[in-house]
């Protein structure tokens, strides 16, 4: 009974949302947006391109004009983190068991990996304003050298210690490149650094240095929840 | 001073307070007093963000609506944050980040901007409810939470994909020029269902009865006060600015609303315990306050807003304190708790009476009020709805008052800490004097949270 | 047409979400709806002529696709994965209290 009622829930929601949208007359049909009908147009102008100075247009926009909606972002991060820190308890923690035995050849063969996703989780990073890319993706492959660790070998524990200041640091400092926005130009979170060619590393301003700011955060972010998970109370 | 500073500074309080556990507290009470000062010298208008002008950037609004519900919030959370020092230090990282999300929800300008506040609110109210111990209950707010923000962001991607822009103040300009009106329904139920999850309306509320119903003195006055005040006022703000309620849509969020305050009522008139009779009317002034802002009386809505938040605030303190040292809360075990206390019965008292209405009391003024604009737009179904309700209230109100001072077989003795005390004080010596002496009250009229004309112009 | 695909997902998503009675199932019905979202955001920016939104030194004339709705999309991945780490945490402590995951099995607590 409860899924029949479920299941007719969802298919008016379903059918309700299908109809409105085919039926309405400003809702563009799939593949044929005009982008000059939109705000995005303003982006995509070859004569804004200095407004913020990335080649590379989502950089810009979740970076340079929107760059307040990553700072919340990052804060969703750092909640749930601090959030999952808190279920879970800080106090007498210890290693998750593993079912097998990690051999010699898994864990030098992981530690070998680490070093290469590392270097191209920060490759990912740096270049996040010319490439696709950027803070958030860069981080999480940080976190996932730091997963692979945790799998290959059984007695690893990262410093979570370390992680939880790196977070707090790289976060503090986030905000604070706005508050300089705020006092050396006009805005919050304006750009106040030269911004350098197009197209060139050291470019776009503010962005690269945001965007290694995020990729410390998310990367210690998720290393710390990878650690709650997989730790449990010793008495357990 | 910009307004800015309202979101900022909380956050980065919130980063540092991750390296320095041991001052978190402190800083939230400095962080909760600066903005409070920002408040008030803050200049008012549309504020840019990165220096991009709006539309293409994301900016901030500030008015006088925004200012009456951050002075609010911003003063609960310290209240709050105080008199739980001792026993929920750890929550105080959170507590900032609430703040800082509840501010931020206020005051964006940005449809996509609004959402992520969303989240970051909602996921604050997840981790406060934890403090009551229930994972499943938590569980569920959680679930229901991310479906609603789900719903909400589909339809500021849909009004997105319609109109080609976030910014609330553009969208404004743009929907009033078509005349198109059946495409915008769904778009509105999306967002509307959305935000009505958070601010408790039916049917979207039933997380409120798991969360609230075993709450403490950390997440009762947070979720039911400073997070109704908030999402209410959101709400409040989107319903007169954005959505236009007309023809069936009209008629059934009418009905939705109206159910929700009969339904609330009654449970709460059939329930034998403390915590959920205050659950259930703060259920149904949720579905009052919306209600109200349908219909565009906005100023007493706004007023409703505060007067509910400051006297849940005193009701859920003066129960949740007490179920803590009494065991539970049932109106039978709780028999006879003010008559130890005399000055905290008196308090809760006035503060009860205050919700029911009753002359002297702030309740009583904007009641009065907000029924004869009612009657006035003839509205006469509505304003006999909630006068049924208010003698509902005021039945099963009466009921409590009188179980809680008459002594029973056992004596009960809950003591309540001076600080606890003096808040009580504040609140109720606040409903009283605005009871009595209203001419504060009249300074405002209903167009307090229409986005003035000035500001579409320039923004 | 293809984008009332994403819907579909989305209505799986709720669906799973109604009906199932597991609380990690409940999580991934969740993810599944979110994902249907997101799909549904990327696709209101496509064009069939559009190219990548990266600015190059011959890029004059050309369409681009819109780049607002993948902006929006990565902040609202984002936003999934903290909000789902936060689920997993709880559905564990609520292991740890009453030693399931179903719903129908716990005891007590309805």
């Amino acid at each position: 009974m409860k899924n029949i009622l479920g299941l007719a829930l969802a298919l008016i929601l379903g059918i309700f949302i299908i109809l409105s949208l085919d039926s309405s007359a400003s809702f563009p049909e799939f593949g044929t947006v005009d982008v000059n009908d939109r705000v995005s147009a303003e982006y995509l102008d070859q004569d804004n391109i200095d407004d913020v100075g990335s080649a590379n247009i989502v950089t810009a926009i979740v970076v340079g004009y929107r760059g307040f909606d990553t700072l919340g972002e990052v804060t969703v991060l750092f909640i749930s983190a601090l959030g999952v820190a808190l279920i879970f308890g800080s106090k007498g923690q210890k290693r998750l068991d593993l079912k097998f035995k990690p051999n010699f050849m898994l864990k030098t063969g992981s530690k070998i990996i680490f070093g290469i996703i590392l270097v191209t989780s920060l490759y990912i990073i740096l270049h996040g304003h010319l490439t696709p890319g950027g803070g958030f993706p860069g981080g999480a492959m940080i976190a996932s050298a730091i997963l692979l660790l945790y799998l290959a070998d059984d007695k690893f524990r990262s410093n979570i210690k370390s992680f939880k200041i790196l977070e707090g640091i790289a976060g503090s400092l986030f905000v604070v490149i706005g508050l300089l926005g705020l006092i050396f130009a006009t805005y919050f979170l304006q750009n106040f650094i030269p911004q350098g060619t197009v197209g060139e590393l050291l470019s776009a301003g503010i962005i690269p240095i945001i965007y290694i700011l995020v990729g410390l955060k998310v990367g210690s972010e998720i290393s710390g929840i990878i650690d709650n998970f997989l730790t449990e109370e010793e008495s357990a | 001073m910009s307004i800015i500073l309202l979101i900022a500074v909380p956050l980065l309080a919130a980063f540092i307070s991750i390296i320095f556990k041991k001052i978190a507290t402190y800083l939230l009470v400095a962080v909760g007093i600066f903005n409070l000062v920002v408040l008030f010298i803050a200049p008012m208008g549309v504020i840019t963000i990165g220096g991009f002008t709006p539309p293409i950037g994301i900016s901030l609004l500030f008015d006088t609506y925004s200012q009456f519900s951050l002075v609010l919030i911003n003063a609960l959370i310290i209240i709050i944050a105080l008199l739980n020092c001792k026993s929920f230090n750890k929550y105080s990282g959170i507590l900032l980040l609430a703040m800082a999300s509840l501010n931020g929800l206020l005051l964006t300008n940005d449809l996509f901007n609004l959402f992520v506040f969303l989240e970051i609110a909602g996921i604050a109210a997840y981790l406060i409810t934890t403090s009551n111990k229930k994972p499943l209950k938590t569980f569920h707010y959680l679930i229901l939470g991310a479906v609603g923000s789900s719903l909400f962001l589909f339809g500021v991607v849909i009004l997105y994909s319609m109109f080609g822009t976030l910014n609330m103040v553009d969208m404004i300009i743009k929907i009033n020029n078509t005349n198109n009106y059946d495409q915008l329904i769904l778009p509105f139920t999306l967002m509307f269902i959305g935000l009505g999850v958070e601010a408790k309306l039916l049917p979207f509320n039933s997380w409120v009865k798991g969360v609230l119903g075993k709450s403490n003195t950390l997440s009762g006055p947070m979720i039911a006060s400073v997070y109704a005040a908030a999402m209410s006022f959101v709400l409040g703000r989107y319903i007169t600015n954005l959505f236009m309620f007309e023809g069936n849509l009209l008629l059934v969020v009418t009905v939705l609303l109206s159910l929700g305050i009969l339904i609330g009522e009654a449970m709460a008139f059939q329930s034998t315990k403390a915590r959920k009779i205050l659950l259930f009317s703060s259920v149904a002034q949720a579905s009052i306050i919306a209600l109200l802002f349908v219909n565009g009386v906005v100023i007493w809505a706004v007023y409703y807003i505060i007067a509910a938040a400051l006297s849940k605030l005193v009701l859920f303190l003066v129960i949740n304190k007490a179920t803590k040292e009494v065991g539970n809360d049932n109106l039978d075990n709780l028999q006879g708790l003010f008559s130890n206390n005399i000055l905290v019965g008196l308090t809760f008292t006035l503060a009860t009476l205050s919700v029911m209405g009753m002359p002297l009391l702030v309740g009583f003024v904007i009641k009065l009020n907000f029924l004869t604009q009612l009657a006035a737009a003839s509205q006469i179904w509505l304003v006999v709805i909630i006068l049924v309700a208010s003698v509902v209230e005021g039945i099963y109100f009466v009921r409590m008052l009188v179980k809680l001072w008459y002594k029973g077989k056992e004596q009960i003795n809950v003591k309540y800490h001076i600080s606890f005390k003096i808040v009580f004080v504040l609140v109720a010596a606040v409903l009283l004097v605005l009871g009595t002496y209203k001419a504060p009250l009249d300074n405002y009229d209903s167009t307090i949270d229409t986005v003035s004309q000035e500001v579409i112009n320039n923004g | 047409m293809i984008q009332y695909a994403s819907i579909i997902l989305f209505v799986f998503g709720l669906y799973g979400l109604l009906t199932n009675r597991n609380v990690i199932k409940m999580i991934i019905s969740l993810n599944i709806m979110e994902v249907g979202l997101f799909i549904f955001i990327i696709s209101i920016g496509f064009n069939y002529d559009g190219v990548a939104p990266i600015i190059t030194s011959n890029g004059a004339g050309l369409i681009y696709v819109d780049p607002l709705p993948q902006a929006l999309v990565l902040t609202a991945i984002v936003i999934g994965v903290g909000t789902t780490a936060l689920a997993l945490s709880i559905a564990k402590s609520i292991y740890k209290k009453y030693g399931t995951f179903d719903l129908d099995e716990m005891e007590g607590e309805r």
